[in-house]
């Protein structure tokens, strides 16, 4: 038998060590199935939503046709748009249980639609969910903690300390088989079930790789940091509480802490303050000459500028066309909205730099595509599927084109 | 430096030891031969278990000569290691483990693979009974301990076997069998030193017994004749000595 | 000196001596008060906030020019959820929903510009705040405090020591407990330094504080009876130490966690794309108001003739429009508020379910409690919505009055050039709308509520206490 044989049944005939790494793995499989089956609902309900958008947009076209009314068709149909999980959203779920992953737009104002927000109850969101990410970022420190405090005080504690240094020459490598040992079982803990649940989700290697390292580094951090105290040739009990008190700080209390200072640090100009901004841009269109919207929106979109001058009656391409220029109107207030959202996000990043566990779950979130990022990528898509929509019913609109039946099924479709 | 033929395999000249201000060793010098087993006496305080730190390398002298079948355990802590079994007063293996695989375990720590009949034979020459040989250690009393110690001893054939307190908590009984044992280890031709406070037992077994007294060796007995030491005249020096302590 | 409060000195004694305990426990203090003041400033910012934007939004309202009625139905309006004073202790769901939202005719927005969509990801890891201290962190520093309690006596062999000098094993536990106890008072006192600056605020409830008080203080009492339990019945300190750690991760870490998960997939929540497809659905089914010859619309239209004796729509002495416009609002109202009440109900049935993880993790009903006396909770959420929507119809209704009593119907359906500055009403209109005012709950609703959360936890600390009888008997008895 090697040495490391060895070692593992020393290891495994501890029983705190066993029930250990059985929670650890437990926990670890627990998660990744939470993950996938939340995951695999978000994809059923996108899935489900859609012959209802369907539906919805059949009936409305039923009565349109009769009127052939372009103007009719923009204002009242509704496009669905939605952010399909990433292969690897079930490792961390991040921001997808408060942001909305389906979202409705029509073509007219968009930052009046943009951040709405999807039904969900917030007592669910305020713990955070149970996922990959969590077990990670706090549960595993506290696994690390359990099995190594006691690596060496122990040892000292059972008075086998000097006998092990007499006997094992080298003392090192004895405690170094020790160490990888314990990590590489916990790393397997964790990583095993983690790399089902990737494969099965199709993540790409390259993606899986990087988490392994991850869980590898924060591994490592962990135990550094317990073979650090380790050092100081404490008990067993001092080295366990002085462990769990990092713990509490680097996990709990600094990362709070931090969310106060970022948000002190970087006001966001509040979101209300656009949407204010863009209500009072599109509905002071009603009391100003319809001639001078259309000629704005003219200047800035001269490919419709040949399009017949209106006369008295209501047309729907003056109301879009107002409702655009509102948009336009707030377009520096949403800019510094969404650079603030991204300050902050970036300052978070940072922090991560220093706190591990700040790091490791902004990581995760990023390779798994659930993180602000993410959302904002979202809110772009959205933005540009909203252009299409813009266009294709004022190619309509501005020539006076019929839009019957058949020209639904011409609408830009969302990809998703 | 290959191990000395001169038979003297543990070896303390003039040694000097301070922890700070406070002078522990005062040039204490001993030397234990092969098949000679020796027997360290002294009372609390006197140096005994800086005297074994010393040895096992863990403690470093300022001054003299520390030699482990030649080997400076200063200098070279892992070689001179391997020269040794140390069997500490309370023999702590581990409990989770039987006898055999705490041998086998410790044994393959110090790069030893002895086959399955040969730990059999060292439990044998240890007088552990075979019931015990597959057990978990947990329910072990101590003297059945340190059998299973000084089995991983005689496996490791080491040069010197070095005993901390090994009858104390001892039954009368227990304490005659572990004599026994040692004597046998000896007369194979390993040196032993034993550091202990328990001038029978001491007087039973050793060939020499050194008298320490704050940090050197005050006086030394030989064993002579069938009576071996005059145990009176033994237990009068160390009571002098303690009290001098 | 009884011997209880003589053995409950000397461990006080011992944990002022002991430097790492005096240092946790003046961290965790300055960490409360601390998180009062954060929270603090914090609510005071957001109250700031909201108001002004809730001003400017009124006063953008009420600056809008002459117009026909109906714009401003579209023009709609903006309002704030304001915080109530106990939010400073417990923030509840606050930043997890929307604050603002907007209100129009025939649409219900949703609650936009919630705290977690506009902050770095730091925000899934919780809130500073005193609740989040007292939940999270205090039973942690009663653990390392006292988790040697007894262990530390049974391993230094003075419990064998004790006992043989006829203390008896009640006495002892007790005794340390006691000690525990005090600390837990220490700890909680910080709060209550808080709880009077929240006092001095208009608007706080002396009701909810006190059942809060109440509960915080259950809960830090159960967890010294949890901790001098393991360590009575543990061998070792380290195991205790360890045993209660455990323990912490799985109540106060693990299960909230899990109980929403649960929650989730037991009572599904449809989107708000499926909802607003429903009602739309719906909506068609009663009445079509695009069809001319629809059923409902031609009966509500010969009922309206028939109530003001005439046969043609032009010859009634209000606008039509204004009249069909009321009808419809009543018609897509009456569906907000048949699927906002199914939604909540799902909701409700979620939360409930949550809830009955209290009855495994004692750190789920207090925060259940916590929330539900600050008004912080998903009905103070559920509050706010009601009576947003109750004043978007009421707003809506009134503008649509205006239309159907000030523009006339030859006016509204007139098409000429000067047709659009005859249907405009005076802006002197916009200011007999009423403002929104939150109605927050009363104190009674407020306790009544988190009662559910309160006897959990009372249920708890009576099953803790009545464990301490039988573990005090196997003390005496046990070979130390």
């Amino acid at each position: 038998m090697t040495l490391i044989a060895h070692e593992l049944r020393l290891l495994l005939r501890v029983r705190m060590a066993v029930l250990t790494l059985l929670l650890v793995a437990l926990l670890s499989i627990a998660a990744v199935v939470a993950g996938m089956a939340e995951v695999a609902r978000q994809r059923d309900v996108i899935a489900r939503i859609q012959p209802k958008q369907a539906q919805d947009i059949a009936s409305i076209a039923a009565w349109v046709d009769k009127s052939k009314d372009a103007g009719s068709a923009a204002y009242y149909s509704f496009h669905a748009t939605w952010d399909a999980p990433a292969p690897l959203a079930f490792a961390a779920l991040g921001l997808r249980d408060v942001a909305p992953y389906i979202l409705r737009v029509r073509s007219l104002g968009l930052e009046a639609q943009l951040y709405d927000g999807e039904a969900f109850n917030p007592e669910l969101a305020l713990p955070g969910r149970f996922d990959f990410a969590f077990v990670l970022v706090y549960l595993t420190p506290l696994f690390v903690i359990a099995l190594f405090h006691d690596l060496v005080s122990g040892e000292r504690e059972a008075g086998r300390l000097r006998m092990l240094d007499a006997i094992a020459g080298s003392g090192r490598h004895l405690w170094a088989r020790r160490v990888l040992l314990r990590g590489g079982l916990l790393f397997a803990a964790l990583a095993v079930p983690l790399a089902i649940g990737a494969i099965l989700s199709h993540v790409t290697g390259l993606a899986l790789l990087a988490v392994l390292s991850l869980i590898a580094l924060y591994l490592a951090f962990w135990i550094s940091l317990t073979l650090l105290i380790g050092r100081l040739r404490w008990t067993s009990v001092a080295n366990a509480a002085t462990l769990a008190g990092l713990w509490l700080v680097l996990t709990l209390i600094l990362p709070t802490v931090a969310h106060v200072a970022i948000n002190q640090a970087i006001p966001v100009g509040q979101g209300v303050e656009l949407t204010l901004a863009q209500r009072e841009a599109v509905n002071r269109a009603w009391d100003i000459p319809r001639e001078d919207t259309m000629r704005a929106f003219y200047a800035n979109h001269p490919e419709w500028k040949d399009s017949p001058p209106l006369n008295a009656a209501f047309h729907y391409k003056w109301y879009l066309a107002f409702h655009q220029l509102g948009d336009e109107s707030v377009a520096g207030k949403v800019a510094a909205y969404r650079h603030g959202i991204e300050t902050r996000d970036a300052a978070a990043h940072d922090i991560g730099w220093l706190l591990p566990s700040v790091g490791v779950q902004s990581v995760l979130a990023r390779l798994a595509n659930t993180d602000m990022q993410a959302q904002l990528a979202y809110q772009d898509r959205i933005r540009a599927f909203h252009k299409q929509l813009r266009n294709f019913y004022y190619g309509y609109l501005f020539t006076d084109k019929p839009f019957g039946k058949v020209d639904f099924d011409k609408a830009p479709m969302f990809a998703g | 430096m290959s191990p000395t033929t001169t038979g003297q395999r543990i070896i303390l000249s003039d040694v000097n030891l301070s922890y700070g201000s406070h002078q522990v060793l005062r040039g204490l010098t001993l030397h234990v031969d092969a098949g000679e087993i020796y027997a360290l006496l002294g009372g609390n305080g006197a140096g005994k278990s800086t005297t074994m730190s010393t040895l096992l390398g863990f403690a470093r002298p300022d001054s003299g000569i520390v030699q482990i079948a030649g080997y400076n355990p200063t200098a070279e802590p892992d070689r001179a290691r391997e020269q040794i079994a140390y069997v500490p007063e309370n023999v702590a293996l581990y409990d989770h483990l039987t006898a055999r695989e705490n041998t086998v375990y410790l044994l393959a720590l110090a790069g030893r693979h002895p086959a399955p009949d040969a730990i059999d034979g060292a439990f044998e020459a240890t007088g552990l009974q075979a019931a015990a040989w597959d057990k978990r250690l947990g329910g072990f009393s101590k003297g059945m301990r340190q059998k299973v110690a000084i089995a991983i001893a005689l496996l490791r054939e080491v040069p010197a076997l070095l005993l901390d307190e090994p009858s104390s908590g001892l039954d009368p009984r227990a304490t005659a069998d572990f004599n026994r044992l040692v004597h046998d280890v000896a007369r194979k031709g390993a040196a032993v030193l034993m550091v202990t406070h328990d001038l029978l037992s001491a007087a039973d077994i050793a060939d020499r017994i050194g008298f320490l007294e704050a940090g050197r060796i005050v006086d030394e007995a030989s064993a002579q004749g069938d009576d071996r030491f005059d145990v009176r005249e033994l237990h009068r020096k160390f009571a002098r000595e303690v009290a001098a302590a | 000196m009884s011997t209880v409060t003589l053995i409950a000195s000397d461990e006080l004694r011992l944990m002022r001596r002991n430097r790492v305990a005096v240092v946790a426990f003046a961290l965790l203090v300055l960490l409360t008060l601390a998180a009062a003041l954060i929270s603090w400033a914090h609510q005071q910012s957001i109250t700031e906030t909201r108001a002004r934007f809730q001003s400017q939004a009124a006063e953008e309202f009420e600056a809008q020019p002459d117009r026909h009625p109906h714009r401003m139905v579209h023009f709609g309006n903006f309002i704030f959820r304001p915080l109530g004073p106990l939010a400073t202790f417990d923030s509840g769901v606050d930043a997890f929903t929307g604050n603002s939202m907007f209100l129009e005719g025939h649409r219900q927005n949703s609650a936009n510009f919630g705290d977690v969509r506009q902050s770095s990801l730091l925000v899934r890891f919780g809130q500073l705040t005193p609740a989040f201290v007292l939940q999270v962190i205090a039973p942690l520093l009663l653990i390392f405090l006292g988790y040697g309690a007894v262990a530390r006596e049974r391993e230094l062999g003075s419990l064998r020591q004790m006992l043989a000098q006829g203390v008896s094993g009640r006495a002892l536990v007790m005794g340390k407990l006691l000690a525990l106890g005090v600390v837990a008072a220490l700890v909680g006192l910080p709060t209550m330094i808080a709880f009077l600056l929240i006092a001095g605020q208009p608007g706080a409830l002396a009701g909810p504080m006190l059942v809060i008080a109440l509960g915080y203080a259950a809960y830090l009492t159960l967890w010294a009876i949890i901790v001098i339990l393991v360590s009575a019945l543990v061998r070792r300190g380290r195991d205790a130490l360890l045993a209660l750690l455990a323990l912490w991760t799985a109540l106060v870490i693990l299960l909230p966690r899990v109980a929403p998960d649960v929650a989730t997939q037991a009572h599904a929540l449809p989107t708000r794309l499926e909802t607003d497809i429903a009602i739309a659905h719906d909506l068609h089914k009663l009445g079509d108001s695009h069809n001319p010859d629809d059923p409902f619309f031609k009966a509500f239209k010969e009922k309206t003739l028939r109530q003001y004796g005439v046969t043609r729509v032009e010859d009634l002495p209000v606008n039509y429009k204004g009249l069909l416009g009321m009808e419809g609002e009543k018609l897509t109202s009456g569906l907000f508020d048949d699927y906002a009440d199914r939604s909540f109900a799902i909701q409700a049935a979620q939360s409930r379910m949550t809830d009955g993880f209290g009855i495994v993790s004692p750190a789920i009903s207090l925060r259940q409690l916590s929330m539900a006396a600050a008004g912080t909770d998903l009905a103070g959420h559920r509050r706010f919505m009601t009576q947003a929507e109750a004043y978007r119809y009421d707003m809506v209704q009134r503008l649509n009055r205006l239309q159907a009593d000030s523009v006339s119907y030859a006016n509204d359906t007139a098409g000429d050039v000067g047709a659009d500055q005859r249907k405009r009403i005076s802006a002197g209109h916009w200011h007999d709308i009423p403002q929104f005012r939150f109605q927050p709950a009363s104190a009674a609703d407020l306790v009544k509520a988190s009662l559910p959360g309160l006897s959990l936890l009372l249920a708890w600390l009576i099953i803790a206490a009545l464990a301490l009888l039988p573990v005090a008997r196997h003390l005496q008895k046990a070979r130390p």
